[in-house]
Parts: structure tokens; C-alpha cells; sequence
């Protein structure tokens, strides 16, 4: 994590920001060329593959086809004929590469293959069980509701997890992220399988393939968990590739503010969006499409965080925001119950298409409510509860003491109604936010800049003020004078 | 006071084996965790990690799920209000059952396999209480917690609920307010006359002062209710000079 996020973003002047920026713009840079140099990297490993499948023998080329196909989405129309041959398919390959006598002799394709290997499985799984569940609700196809009825482990919650869960036993690879960690030599650890690439990559990626099945489900804890091994950085292995950077970022972001960590999810969110606004003129066209989808979505949930937690963004995404969604992202700021169907708008276009693990009631239709409705009334339920908070806020910055009945009458409310407000916004400024070790750890911190205290009726108002800001003007005019 | 999600003090050896393996899938292990959530309930403990286990493992195994059990672990997770651990067990929970009665009734009166009424009204109470819990209506939390029998049938099994929740609400009292009138504080535990002055004393160890319909109830300062004004200063870290030392050296003298 760059140092910028790991200060508490009231303490900071505009200035501080950017003077610990520039230790981690040495650090971005270098990712940056690096990543520039995957770039091309990339073009010459696909020619080269090509190359070697033609050249390749008849029984090559077959298992080189079926590793291509596994990594290459489907058609966007596919029938479920298609979906249910391709599940097969995968069912194969997974068992060739886990279940044959010792571990397969098989080069990836390119270094990248085992990313989308894992991320279509994921993809597809999470298209059929929305797919099921819709063909359920609407009840209007019988042949469809015929086919799924009779084979509802196709596409099974169990099965996929059972392939990402061996995946990882297989090649030993938490075993192995611990000891780098450790600082000692993970090939002591990987065994037999471990030490091939193939093992290797398919075992780290399926960790983050868990993370995200888990938040599909809806089990946003045990998502966060997953990660316990994999240190979020900008060295880990995911950052190599593109689409593992952005996903693992959003879906642990996704789970932070689900279990509502807004800093958390902040600081996620921002690290992912400002590392693509400076890598995007490097992206292929083709890659940045799916890029550029979910980096809306996470403006959006970026602009959800800041509402229930005011903080200094980074310019760059700040500016993002007012482009983007301008005067929603001040009503989302500024509360009160024209600003829910904002928050629900935002949060539909941004979660991820929640699944129900188990085949739907087909017998009764309308009781196979979508996951995501189910989802977002739990979110809008804390929205509702959190609605006052800046109305409230908004009042007592002015005052140092306040009358709860004068404040009341202002805002046109029982006095009562006005104490449960303040202690619900108390409760809500006080928040877990990580400051070191696993990803589930962390701290109760006041996460505002405003606190206050009831005294009888009156209410003790005091703000945290930030002191004058020298050292990045001094460094900035000694820097000049070299 | 960093306490890991997934950490619980009293957590048994066993079921922390199970957590930490596949186990964790296995709808065996069901019963083990239907127990433990059972003793939560008797032992007045709690692990969310664990339930959350459990409620997954309905999840996976709809045909497996006990009303009881689930309804236990929304009311376990009531009494650590504000934290979203009830949030996070709805989540894992058959998406319908927020769904308004009447048509998930109509449902079951079609199939009575799928006769999950009584189940979704119970869970949908405990969201009304949750709603007021977590706006803070103390007075109508208990007076809607009394009014209703469904809801005593339901607490029956958790030991200590009402002495669980008045100490949570008392500590979010304690949070924000230095001193309050005996009556609103009287009305938010649902205690009066004698027992609320012992609640108030020995338990949260506050003192009372004043008489008749001035009394008040004065909380002790703590680091959450003093709200004392602060002016942060900046932190400076040796490493912010660190390019300027490199490049003294870097100049030619």
C-alpha cells in the first residue's frame, strides 16, 4: 500500500499529500514501465504461440486448443447446450491437470493464461447461476426450466469450489506465500506440483478466484479471509496481471464496505483507480474495455464510501467524481431521503451479480428473488439508518455548545428524535480500520474530524483542527535552491 | 482494542479446526455447529466467524436449515449492535425471506415443502428490532420487544438477552453522553425505581444525582465522550528528507 493512504487522510494538507506521493511515484513508475513492458511482451508470446501450435503435433495441438478455449470466453448469446458443454469441458481439464499420475508436463500458453483460465471459470459459473435463477423467476420457458431441473449439479456451488480449493492444495500454494513472507525460499515448499509454473499461477489465482465466489455468495468475511496469505502490494504476483490487479482490488473493496470499513474500501478503491488513470494509455484496446466498466463501478462505490465517510480523495479521482456524477455525488453527500434512490441507483450498477449457490424453487417462481434485490435492501437498510448523519453534522460544525432543543427546532424534529440521531452518527464515526497484519484486523478509530458530547441537554461540540504545514514547503524551496 | 473479525476469546480447539479446513463445507459438521451456537446461547459467548460458517453451510444445504438456529444467531448478533454482524448473517440467508408475508404465504399455501412462513415473519421481526437498535430508538426497541409474544417465544433460548442488550445500549450511551436525565436513560433500559439504580451503579458504575423528575445520571469522562478539540500536527518522518540527503551527497562539493 502507498504511504499516502496509510496516513489519516484529515491529518493531511493538500502539500503533505504530495510529498509522500513522490516516494511512491519512484515506486508507480517503475511498475508503470514495467507494465509497459508486459505490454509487449505479450504481443511477441502470442505470435510465438501460434507459431508452435501450427508446428505442433496432432495430439499438441488438441491439449493446446482445449487450454486456448478454456481461457476464451464464451458467446455472448450462448445456449445452454454451450454452457453445459463448456462446463464439461472445464470439468476435463481440471481433472487431466489434478487428477493424472503425477503433475501434467504442459507450458502455459503465456504467462497470463492461467488469470483467464480461473476468471472465465468464475465468469461462467456466475452467468449460468443468474441465468437459472432469472429462467426461474420469469417461469415462461419450459423446455429451459426441463433441461435445469434435471441436472441441477451442473455448474454446482460445490464443484467450483472443490476445483479452486484443489487447485490451491495442489500446488501448496499458501504454504509457499507464507514462506516468502517469511523471507525464506518457497521452492523448498511447493513440492511436486508447486514448483511448475502452471501449478503455480492456476493455485495463486484460484485464491483470488475464492475471494471472489465468496463475495458473489455474499460471505464478505470469509472473502476478506481469503486473502490472509496474499500481501496486498504493489509487488504481489497479481499486479503482473492487469485484470487480477483490478479484481482482486474491487472485490476486497466490495467486502470492506459490505462489512462497513469505509476507510478500508477507500483506500482500496483509490489505490486500483489512480494505478489505471496513470497505466490506461498503455492498455490494449480491447483489455480496456472490461477495464473501463469496472472502473466505473468502483467511481461509483468510490462515491458511495465517501458519503458515509468524508475524506480527502485523491485529486485525480476527485476530478473523476465531479465528471462523472456531479450533482448526484452532492446530494449522496449531502443526505437526507432524496439522496436514497441515488445510493440505490450507484450500488446496483456497482455490486457484483450476486448468486444463490443452490438451484432455484421452480415450482414457485416468485419466491426465487433476485440475489442483488436481497443484497441491496441489507445495504439500504444501513443507508436508511445513516441518512441524518451529514444534516446533522452539517449544523454542529457551526457551534461549539447547542441547545438539543434549539437544534431541534431547526431542523424541525422532536427533540428525542434529534438525541437518537446523535448517537446513531456517534456510533457511525467510530469504525475498524486496518493498520497492520491481516486483512480482517484492525482498529476502532474515530473516523471523523467532528466529536461531541451530551451534557443534559446540552451538547459540547469539538472539532479536530489541523495544524500549519511546513516540511513540504521547506523541502520544496531547498530543493530549489540546489 | 484490535480484535480480528475472526477472532472469538472462547472459541473451543475443535470448532477452530474445523474454521481453519474444508471441514467448513462438509454438511456434517452442521450438528457441531448447531451446538456450539447453542452453547453461545446458554454461556452468553459469541463468534460471528463461526455462525456465519454454520449459516453458509445452510446455504450450500437448504434442506438442512433449523429455523431455531438461525433465528439464535440474528439474536446473538443483536447484542454486539452496532457492529454489521446482523447485516452479514441476512446476507447468507434465502433471499426471499424479506419478501412481505403475504406473498410468501401465498407461496406455501401452493407447497407446503416450501412452507417457510412463520420462519420469514420471525426473521423479519428481528429486522424491526435490528432497524431500532441501530437508529438508536432504545424506548421503542423494548416496548416492541414486549409487545409481541412471537417475540418471546423467539428470546426464550438466548440466556440473558435483555441484561446483554442493556449493557450494549448502555455502552452506546456511554459513547456520546456525559450526563443524561434519569428518565430518558429509564425509558432506553427498560428499568426503573430500584433495579435501574442498581444497574446504574454496579454495573456501569455511574452515579446518580438529584431527585424526583430533575435527577440525572452523570457518566464518568472516557475517550469517547469528552470530545475534546484536537489539533493535529504534522508528522514528520525522516524519510520525507530522504531525496534531499541523497542528493547533498550526489552534487560535486
Amino acid at each position: 500500500m502507498s504511504l499516502r493512504q496509510g496516513v489519516p487522510q484529515y491529518a493531511q494538507g493538500n502539500e503533505a499529500v504530495r510529498a509522500v506521493a513522490d516516494e511512491s511515484d519512484a515506486e508507480e513508475d517503475a511498475l508503470v514501465n514495467d507494465y509497459r513492458e508486459q505490454v509487449q511482451y505479450n504481443q511477441d508470446g502470442m505470435d510465438d504461440l501460434e507459431r508452435t501450435v501450427s508446428i505442433g503435433t496432432g495430439a499438441g495441438q488438441d491439449i493446446h486448443a482445449q487450454l486456448q478455449a478454456a481461457a476464451t470466453p464464451l458467446e455472448f448469446q450462448a445456449s445452454l447446450e454451450t454452457k453445459f458443454a463448456s462446463y464439461d469441458n472445464y470439468c476435463t481439464l481440471f481433472h487431466f491437470i489434478l487428477n493424472s499420475e503425477g503433475p501434467v508436463d504442459l507450458e502455459m500458453p503465456n504467462h497470463y493464461w492461467a488469470w483467464d483460465v480461473i476468471d472465465e471459470f468464475i465468469y461462467q459459473f456466475n452467468s449460468f447461476c443468474s441465468h437459472r435463477q432469472r429462467v426461474a423467476l420469469k417461469a415462461d420457458n419450459e423446455a429451459e426450466i426441463q433441461i435445469l431441473r434435471d441436472s441441477p449439479n451442473t455448474w454446482g456451488c460445490y464443484s467450483v469450489l472443490n476445483v479452486l480449493y484443489s487447485l490451491i492444495q495442489k500446488s501448496q500454494i499458501t504454504e509457499q506465500l507464507a514462506a516468502s513472507r517469511r523471507g525464506e525460499d518457497p521452492s523448498q515448499f511447493a513440492g511436486e506440483y508447486g514448483n511448475r509454473q502452471l501449478y503455480k499461477s492456476l493455485g495463486y489465482f484460484s485464491i483470488i478466484g475464492l475471494l471472489r465466489v465468496h463475495c458473489l455468495l455474499g460471505d464478505f468475511s470469509l472473502a476478506i479471509k481469503t486473502l490472509d496469505d496474499i500481501e496486498l502490494n504493489k509487488k504481489a504476483t497479481f499486479a503482473r496481471v492487469m485484470a487480477a490487479h483490478f479484481t482482486t482490488y474491487y472485490y476486497v473493496g466490495f467486502s470492506y464496505m459490505m462489512m462497513r470499513r469505509y476507510a478500508d474500501a477507500i483506500r482500496m478503491f483509490s489505490h486500483i483507480l489512480i494505478y489505471v488513470s496513470r497505466t490506461k494509455n498503455f492498455q490494449k484496446n480491447s483489455q480496456y474495455e472490461n477495464v473501463a466498466k469496472k472502473n466505473d463501478q468502483m467511481h461509483a462505490l468510490i462515491a458511495i464510501c465517501v458519503a458515509f465517510h468524508p475524506t480527502r480523495l485523491d485529486d485525480t479521482i476527485h476530478t473523476a467524481l465531479r465528471e462523472k456524477y456531479g450533482e448526484k455525488f452532492n446530494r449522496l453527500q449531502r443526505g437526507g431521503p432524496e439522496a436514497l434512490p441515488i445510493f440505490e441507483e450507484l450500488f446496483r450498477s456497482a455490486c457484483p451479480k450476486f448468486i444463490s449457490p443452490t438451484p432455484p424453487d421452480f415450482d414457485n417462481p416468485e419466491i426465487n428473488v433476485d440475489p442483488i434485490d436481497h443484497h441491496c435492501a441489507i445495504f439500504m437498510e444501513e443507508v436508511k439508518n445513516h441518512m441524518w448523519s451529514p444534516t446533522v453534522k452539517s449544523y454542529l460544525k457551526l457551534y461549539t455548545t447547542m441547545d438539543l432543543e434549539k437544534l431541534a427546532g431547526f431542523l424541525e424534529i422532536e427533540p428525542e428524535k434529534l438525541r437518537s440521531w446523535l448517537l446513531v452518527t456517534k456510533q457511525r464515526s467510530r469504525q475498524v480500520r486496518w493498520s497492520e497484519g491481516a486483512l480482517l484486523d484492525g482498529e476502532v478509530v474515530n473516523s471523523s474530524e467532528l466529536d461531541y458530547a451530551l451534557e443534559g441537554d446540552l451538547i459540547h461540540v469539538s472539532e479536530a483542527k489541523v495544524g500549519r504545514r511546513l516540511v513540504d514547503w521547506y523541502l520544496r524551496n531547498l530543493a530549489r535552491t540546489y | 482494542m484490535g480484535v480480528p473479525f475472526d477472532y472469538a476469546p472462547d472459541r473451543p480447539e475443535n470448532i477452530q479446526q474445523i474454521l481453519n479446513s474444508l471441514e467448513r463445507y462438509n454438511p456434517e459438521t452442521t450438528t457441531i455447529f448447531q451446538e456450539y451456537v447453542m452453547q453461545q446461547c446458554e454461556n452468553q459467548t459469541y463468534d460471528c466467524y463461526a455462525n456465519l460458517a454454520l449459516l453458509k453451510l445452510y446455504q450450500f444445504n437448504p434442506h438442512l436449515l433449523k429455523d431455531e438456529a438461525v433465528t439464535n444467531i440474528l439474536l446473538k448478533s443483536l447484542t454486539v449492535f452496532p457492529s454489521p454482524d446482523f447485516s452479514l448473517c441476512l446476507a447468507l440467508l434465502p433471499p426471499h425471506i424479506l419478501l412481505p408475508p403475504s406473498k410468501a404465504s401465498a407461496a406455501a399455501s401452493n407447497n407446503p415443502v416450501a412452507g417457510e412462513a412463520p420462519f420469514n415473519e420471525a426473521v423479519q421481526k428481528l429486522t424491526v428490532l435490528h432497524r431500532l437498535l441501530a437508529g438508536a430508538q432504545y424506548s421503542e426497541f423494548w416496548s416492541t420487544l414486549d409487545g409481541d409474544d412471537l417475540y418471546a417465544d423467539l428470546v426464550a433460548d438466548v440466556a440473558g438477552f435483555e441484561e446483554l442488550m442493556r449493557v450494549r445500549i448502555a455502552v452506546a450511551v456511554s459513547q456520546s453522553v456525559r450526563q443524561i436525565s434519569r428518565s430518558v436513560l429509564e425509558s432506553w433500559l427498560n428499568l426503573r425505581a430500584a433495579p435501574f439504580d442498581k444497574f446504574v451503579k454496579e454495573v456501569c458504575g455511574w452515579g446518580i444525582e438529584g431527585e424526583g423528575k430533575d435527577a440525572k445520571v452523570r457518566v464518568p469522562l472516557n475517550k469517547e465522550n469528552e470530545a475534546k478539540g484536537v489539533v493535529v500536527r504534522e508528522n514528520v518522518k525522516f524519510e520525507q528528507f530522504g531525496r534531499l540527503v541523497r542528493r547533498a551527497y550526489e552534487q560535486p562539493a
